[in-house]
């Protein structure tokens, strides 16, 4: 069973969306994003940075269909992640943060986790699984149980679990910004390879400017409540101006407004 | 020799060395008790020397040990059973868990003997009332760890199994499940141990078979020695429950750290 669209992943449309969440405790309203617009076109390798609290984690769930907006809509291709849940199954991918690699399972059946969701025939959910581990270099660790494998590897589980299901749509969530810069850095680059080649559309959300930057080919820059600030095509910049692009990103972060160099 | 060596189990018996030596301590102690009690004013058949009670666990009637064990394994697999899918159905309606929460609740609060009473008034079948009573005194423990292991699963976790967009019932059997094997077999511990209490004492009214029926006509005929000797198959029994289930534990966690 492929799950993948013969045509590619769909586009992604983002129309006038406003999250609003209620405080238990207090009972107050949180705008948690407002009024947001925005396109993704397929295979776009795209990477949303913001501040903490802007919003980021809030356009995450409503990007994989845990949450609804409140107002507007989010469509993926005709369909929406929320209101056609069952229909992205297999379709849309994440990684995290943490690995959230199950505690009991092996690497093997922590990658095999969505194959075993989607109903592969078993055979097919370890050969792909195990294919996808091999290609994270986790080939003599099939067997180990997470705790026995390095923060490093744990998080090639995870990302060998996500990309095993070929979706149209891989979303990370600050996905490295816990290692080390060096396994960071090795992890992004595999991550942003294996991406490209599987014709997946990536979005990263981080608050890593370097991390921006060096995956991109757009950057979106979230203020608070998500309102987009900048939206920066990576390729109109010249890799020596990067260090211009980083200052005028954090200037724009720390004003709440768009910076002139941006615009 | 070493701390550690002291503590390391004997090999042969396969429990730990000052398991042994404690235990010896006690047998030779009750010995001297036994030998001394008429010197101390305590009737001889109070404290039975060990021959004696090794002798009356030689007339022990493997049937009584059988229907007991049987009674036990019945009711805690029943009580299992219901508690999760209580548990379960609970975890996924709140409305469900606030109105049963205080019925559970109260349930645990009714002592085991007035369960009892209530059985004899209310079943005529004597396995019924066994049943009865140590489906209810063990189900809702079952219920209420089941629940609050679910609960305890990481918000991380679940919203990682979310983000796959399970079926229910994918959730409960992939993650779910798994995630509280752990509470799971502590609970089975502890009701193993509640279970062999409850139904030596379910077992004293009106059962004609089973360790509680026998340890009823060892008091009716004072013979002191029988009440020891099935006390120590009860205990004996006990301890094999939890020996096996502890060993299915080590086997199925082995991914723990």
């Amino acid at each position: 069973m492929n799950t993948r669209d013969p045509g590619g992943p769909p586009p992604i449309e983002v129309r006038g969306v406003r999250k609003v969440f209620r405080q238990t405790t207090t009972g107050q309203s949180v705008v948690a994003i407002d009024r947001l617009d925005l396109t993704i076109a397929p295979r776009e390798v795209v990477a949303i940075v913001g501040q903490t609290g802007c919003g980021k984690s809030t356009f995450f769930d409503l990007m994989i269909g845990l949450e609804a907006p409140s107002e507007g809509t989010l469509r993926i291709g005709d369909k929406s992640p929320h209101a056609d849940f069952d229909y992205f199954r297999g379709k849309i991918a994440t990684v995290f943060q943490q690995d959230r690699l199950l505690p009991w399972r092996s690497a093997l059946d922590n990658a095999k986790l969505p194959l075993e969701l989607i109903g592969l025939p078993e055979e097919e959910q370890r050969e792909r699984a195990l294919t996808w581990l091999n290609r994270l270099g986790l080939g003599s660790f099939i067997n180990a149980y997470p705790h026995e494998l390095s923060g490093g590897m744990r998080q090639r589980v995870a990302i060998a679990r996500a990309f095993s299901v070929q979706p149209d749509i891989m979303l990370a969530d600050e996905a490295f910004g816990h290692l080390d810069e060096v396994t960071a850095q090795e992890l992004r680059d595999t991550f942003l390879a294996l991406a490209r080649e599987s014709g997946s559309t990536a979005i990263l959300i981080t608050h890593q400017l370097e991390e921006a930057i060096g995956v991109g080919d757009r950057i979106i820059v979230f203020g608070k409540s998500a309102k987009l600030l900048a939206d920066i095509h990576v390729a109109h910049w010249d890799k020596s101006q990067y260090g211009v692009l980083r200052e005028a990103i954090q200037a724009t972060l720390q004003a709440n407004s768009p910076d002139p160099r941006l615009t | 020799m070493s701390h550690k060596e002291l503590g390391e189990p004997v090999a042969s018996l396969g429990f730990p060395r000052h398991t042994l030596v404690s235990l010896l301590i006690f047998a030779a102690t009750w010995e001297v008790l036994s030998n001394l009690a008429p010197f101390l004013g305590i009737p001889p058949f109070a404290i039975p020397s060990l021959v004696r009670i090794a002798k009356a666990i030689g007339t022990i009637t493997p049937i009584d040990v059988v229907v007991t064990l049987a009674r036990v394994i019945a009711a805690l697999i029943v009580s299992f059973i219901a508690g999760l899918a209580l548990a379960m159905a609970m975890y996924r309606s709140d409305p469900l868990e606030k109105y049963l929460s205080p019925i559970i609740r109260l349930f645990m609060a009714v002592p085991v003997v007035s369960w009892i009473l209530f059985a004899v008034l209310w079943f005529p079948g004597v396995e019924f009332r066994i049943g009865f009573v140590l489906v209810v005194v063990c189900g809702p423990v079952f219920m209420i760890d089941t629940l609050d292991a679910m609960r305890s699963v990481p918000r991380e976790l679940r919203h990682m199994m979310r983000s796959f967009r399970p079926t229910t019932l994918q959730f409960f059997t992939k993650l779910m499940m798994p995630a509280i094997v752990p509470t799971i077999f502590t609970s089975w511990k502890v009701n193993i141990s509640l279970a062999i209490r409850v139904v030596t004492i379910a077992e004293l009214v009106g059962a004609v078979t089973g360790i509680g029926a026998q340890l009823s006509n060892a008091q009716q005929l004072f013979s002191v020695a029988d009440v020891f000797a099935w006390t120590i198959v009860l205990v004996a029994l006990l301890f094999l429950l939890e020996a096996i289930v502890s060993r299915v534990e080590h086997r199925l966690l082995r991914w723990r750290a």
